[in-house]
């Protein structure tokens, strides 16, 4: 187990600049989730981490030493693939051992630790199988126990649930989650499911085209979103934004609706912002008039999409509301858990 | 364009078209076969037989002008020959070809394309243009009149189609294979070993085959650099046998049979990797 | 390292190929690079690339092939060679097996891929029968229908016979020979371009013919307008291997007429054997090589860049 420590990070294909300074400091044993939209560049640290790509600029240390240079054997990592990348000429066992044979482990020591990894993944039935005769979801784990039987000091995942079918993901959450406690390695997750991303993650690190947002833990994040690019990532459905104006000691939208700040908005009367409103947090009985568009009621909650000066805005309530479109729904939210923008540079004010 | 009915009740109680196309595909394959079969038929008869009967049975069934070439040695000397020159090349084209395709499909380095380039250069140039040089080459090392101032020669040529359908192959193993591999602990090199030769098996067989059928039939590299009987494959030794026995054609006929007979069986056993080597290089090429 | 690049700055460092130990794969693929592709490039530079060279060069030359080439001449052998009849019957020889591939043999093998891609009873049979004569070797090919064009015995020799003609031996025969090689090219490579549309065929979507069909398409229309200009690429392949086989074609020639009678049945490569390298004129053969090379590249050259352009 180890520390990774991410310094100043590079990097460029030809002109293209892929990846703008990265800093992250991940703990020993930490479970971090790189998130972010495709393209963002998660993946590419990712694969830079495990020595997949090369390094532009900047450094890269596993507990304690500069890798940049060292080749992914060296780096004592292990790493679970979106398609698993299981060996298809190999059985499962012979997969999960694979990395020990070619380090030339003795193989009664290869076996035991096989077993041993298949015990806790539940494989030990499957270990003459191959790949081509399991689900998606015992290949999975099999890409899991070939990344646990090494002992690594860090487990690289890169989306390894993007494959699988809704149910069996979140069943595979669970699963990784508690392999981690148990296991207690430290963890290097991407995906582009920022709700993955919240149930799984220590940290959340997320990206946008190339450069880190924000850093914190989940709920940091969610609560105290840095721009409006984490803001409208976290949580679903995504935040509603409008563009406006400080007036009077309240936000005055272009839309027309009128909303009270937040107490430790930073805002100076006159000026132009972006107000951020979360539709889980949207209150019926208000002063804002919203005409009602769609409603969707899922049972246990009702999500309506409403018109707001031209605008769509998103409410979610915790009742059934039964509102038809064309109905006008009286809204308002608590100020607290609203959140104010710069509009040029998007930063939280 | 006859794709399945969109509806069976359609389906009319007799089917003229389906009747108007294996009128044709009768037609075509007696085209092919006639020739085939009076050849095999010819080599049981005798000259006068032939001549009076070409398409009918034999009157009379000489067996003997088979069992004469398979007991004599000429037609296993050109056959062995053949085999060895054949299976020497091979060996060589898919050690070359393997090792290459490989490189190019994975390994990143500076240059690849150009090189990449060089060699299908190859691809496009039959090797009649170059036979004059090769033969001085060929002979200037010493190789003439060798089998293995064939075999090389052979196998250069056919390395421009191996490597283009091999590292199609390997391109198609998921990239996450080498990065699970190198994460894994192997190199390259390992990689190679472990990993893509194992599942490349179906390419291997399918080159290997379609080089080997080609330099099996090849008649002019070996025209041009052996010069001794003793050494001649087989199509070198038929044309022999046929200059020898001028216009005994039932002679020659039972020969050509006994030469096209292993081709006939060894294409119907393989005909699934020939075909679909061919295809798929010319499809991707 | 500390100092790191100013975002979207100009051209950042390029690594790959510095000699500092910049990173492990890199240097391992130069390595592996360095170990794996020695063999092929030297056995192909050695018999392929030199020889062709070469050509050019002995061309140059009046040379028997023993020695060095020492009699230089200039581009007296293609002057030569240029105002020979028997280089153009050659050159309108190889013209006409690709017009007889192209205008004949693409329609036949079109046609008959179109009756066999769809499952019908036997097909498969069917399709190994016509891919048959191209496994055979071009020399078995060649001996075959010589028998079979043989005046005396053959089937020509039959047909007279019963039609009360006189014995012809059509391979003598200077105005025909070469047609009754142009049909033997057909029957041998027809199955060949037979299986390479079969291909082409199956890679089309068959709900396009669905579709084809609820727009109210009849059989020959979704022929007309989905099936034969989804085949365009396969074409050109066809037509490709047509041009690439004509170039080459030898083996089938040799055992029927050795390029005889009188010299009307020469290709380029018959010639080039016949005339270079029997005749021991080295240099003269080797400048039909050369012409051959020239044709080779003039015909890649327009075949990568006007031909297929409107195929992308």
């Amino acid at each position: 187990m180890a520390t990774v420590e991410i310094t100043n990070i590079e990097k460029y294909y030809g002109g293209y600049h892929a990846l703008n300074d990265i800093n992250v400091d991940i703990a020993d044993g930490e479970f971090v989730v790189l998130v972010g939209p495709s393209g963002c560049g998660k993946s590419t640290l990712l694969q830079m981490i495990a020595g997949l790509e090369t390094i532009t600029g900047g450094e890269l240390r596993i507990g304690g030493d500069v890798v940049n240079y060292l080749p992914p054997k060296q780096r004592d990592i292990a790493m679970v693939f979106q398609n698993y990348a299981l060996y298809p000429h190999m059985t499962v066992g012979q997969n999960m051992g694979f990395s020990l044979r070619i380090r030339r482990d003795p193989a009664d020591e290869i076996k035991a630790k096989v077993e041993r990894a298949a015990k806790i993944l539940n494989l030990d039935q499957l270990l003459d199988r191959f790949p081509r005769e399991l689900s998606g979801g015992q290949r999975q784990r099999v890409a899991m126990g070939r990344a646990i039987v090494r002992e690594p000091q860090v487990f690289l995942f890169d989306e390894p649930l993007s494959n699988l079918d809704a149910k069996l993901r979140l069943s595979m959450r669970t699963e990784i989650k508690e392999l981690h406690q148990r296991l207690k390695t430290t963890t290097i997750y991407v995906t582009h499911d920022q709700d993955e991303a919240m149930t799984m993650a220590d940290r959340i690190v997320v990206m946008n085209t190339g450069v880190v947002s924000q850093i914190g833990a989940p709920l940091d994040l969610y609560d105290r979103p840095a721009n409006t690019f984490v803001a409208g990532f976290i949580g679903s459905p995504a935040m509603n934004f409008m563009d406006g104006t400080i007036q009077g000691g309240k936000f005055q939208a272009a839309n027309g609706s009128s909303w009270a700040l937040p107490s430790d908005a930073k805002v100076t009367e006159g000026q132009r912002c972006t107000f951020g409103v979360r539709p889980e947090f949207v209150e019926a009985g208000g002063d804002v008039a919203a005409k009602v568009i769609v409603t969707e009621p899922t049972g246990s909650e009702t999500q309506i999409v409403a018109d707001m000066g031209g605008e769509h805005f998103t409410c979610l309530f915790n009742e059934r509301i039964a509102a038809q479109p064309g109905d006008t729904l009286k809204i308002g939210a608590d100020p607290e858990k609203c959140h104010v923008f710069d509009i040029e540079t998007g930063l939280r004010l | 364009m006859q794709s399945e009915p969109l509806d069976p009740g359609l389906r009319k109680p007799w089917n003229f078209v389906l009747l108007y196309k294996y009128l044709v595909l009768g037609f075509v394959t007696l085209l092919i076969i006639a020739p085939l079969i009076t050849t095999a038929l010819g080599g049981f008869k005798s000259a006068a037989d032939l001549r009076t009967n070409p398409f009918g049975l034999p009157t009379v069934w000489h067996w003997n002008q088979y069992t004469d070439i398979l007991l004599g040695i000429d037609y296993w000397r050109y056959m062995g020959n053949s085999m060895l020159i054949s299976a020497i090349s091979v060996f060589v084209t898919l050690l070359c070809s393997t090792l290459a395709a490989f490189t190019f499909a994975h390994v990143k380095f500076f240059g690849k394309e150009f090189i990449v380039g060089y060699l299908m250069v190859g691809l496009l140039f039959p090797v009649a243009t170059a036979i004059l040089p090769l033969f001085v080459k060929v002979r200037d090392m010493g190789l003439l009149n060798t089998y293995w101032g064939v075999i090389l020669p052979t196998s250069a040529f056919s390395l421009g189609m191996s490597i283009l359908l091999m590292r199609n192959m390997f391109e198609k193993l998921p990239r996450e294979l080498l990065s699970a591999a190198l994460v894994d602990g192997c190199g390259y090199i390992r990689f190679f070993w472990h990993i893509t030769l194992p599942l490349s098996r179906p390419i291997l067989a399918t080159v290997g085959i379609i080089a080997f059928v080609a330099s099996w039939n090849q008649y002019v590299l070996p025209l041009i650099l052996l010069n001794s009987e003793e050494r001649y494959p087989w199509p070198l030794g038929i044309m022999e046998y046929q200059g020898e026995f001028t216009t005994d054609w039932h002679l020659i006929l039972a020969f050509v049979t006994l030469t096209v007979i292993p081709a006939i069986v060894v294409f119907l056993a393989t005909q699934k990797y020939i075909v679909a080597g061919l295809t798929a290089g010319a499809v991707k090429g | 390292m500390t100092d790191t690049p100013t975002p979207n700055s100009i051209s950042p460092p390029r690594q790959g190929f510095s000699l500092r130990p910049a990173n492990a794969l890199n240097r391992e693929g130069w390595v592996t690079a360095a170990l794996f592709l020695p063999p092929a490039l030297l056995l192909f530079t050695l018999f392929v690339v030199l020889p062709m060279g070469e050509a050019a060069y002995f061309s140059l030359f009046k040379w028997n092939g023993f020695g060095t080439p020492e009699d230089y001449r200039g581009l007296y052998n293609y002057e030569r060679l240029i105002s020979r009849d028997i280089f153009k019957t050659a050159l309108w020889n190889n013209m006409l097996v690709i017009l007889v591939s192209v205008f004949i043999q693409l329609p036949i093998a079109c046609g008959l891929a179109i009756i066999l891609a769809d499952k019908i009873p036997g097909g498969n049979i069917f399709r190994l029968l016509f891919f048959l004569p191209y496994v055979l070797a071009e020399i078995v090919a060649g001996l075959i229908w010589r028998f079979v064009y043989d005046g005396d015995t053959g089937f020509i020799a039959k047909f007279t016979e019963w039609f009360d003609l006189p014995a012809f031996y059509i391979l003598a025969e200077q105005d025909y020979a070469m047609y009754a090689i142009l049909a033997v090219i057909v029957w041998k490579y027809f199955g060949f371009h037979m299986m390479l549309f079969i291909a082409g065929l199956q890679a089309i979507d068959r709900d396009l013919y669905r579709a084809a069909r609820v727009d109210g398409a009849s059989a020959w229309q979704v022929l007309r307008f989905v099936t034969l200009p989804l085949l365009k690429s396969t074409m050109k392949l066809s037509i490709f291997f047509a041009v690439l086989g004509s170039l080459q074609l030898f083996d089938i020639i040799m055992p029927m007429t050795l390029g005889g009678p009188s010299d009307s049945t020469q290709t380029m490569v018959t010639y080039l054997y016949n005339h270079g390298f029997i005749r021991a004129k080295l240099g003269f053969g080797s400048a039909i090589g050369t012409v051959l090379f020239i044709i080779c590249v003039v015909f890649a050259v327009v075949y990568q860049k006007g031909f297929f352009r409107d195929a992308e």
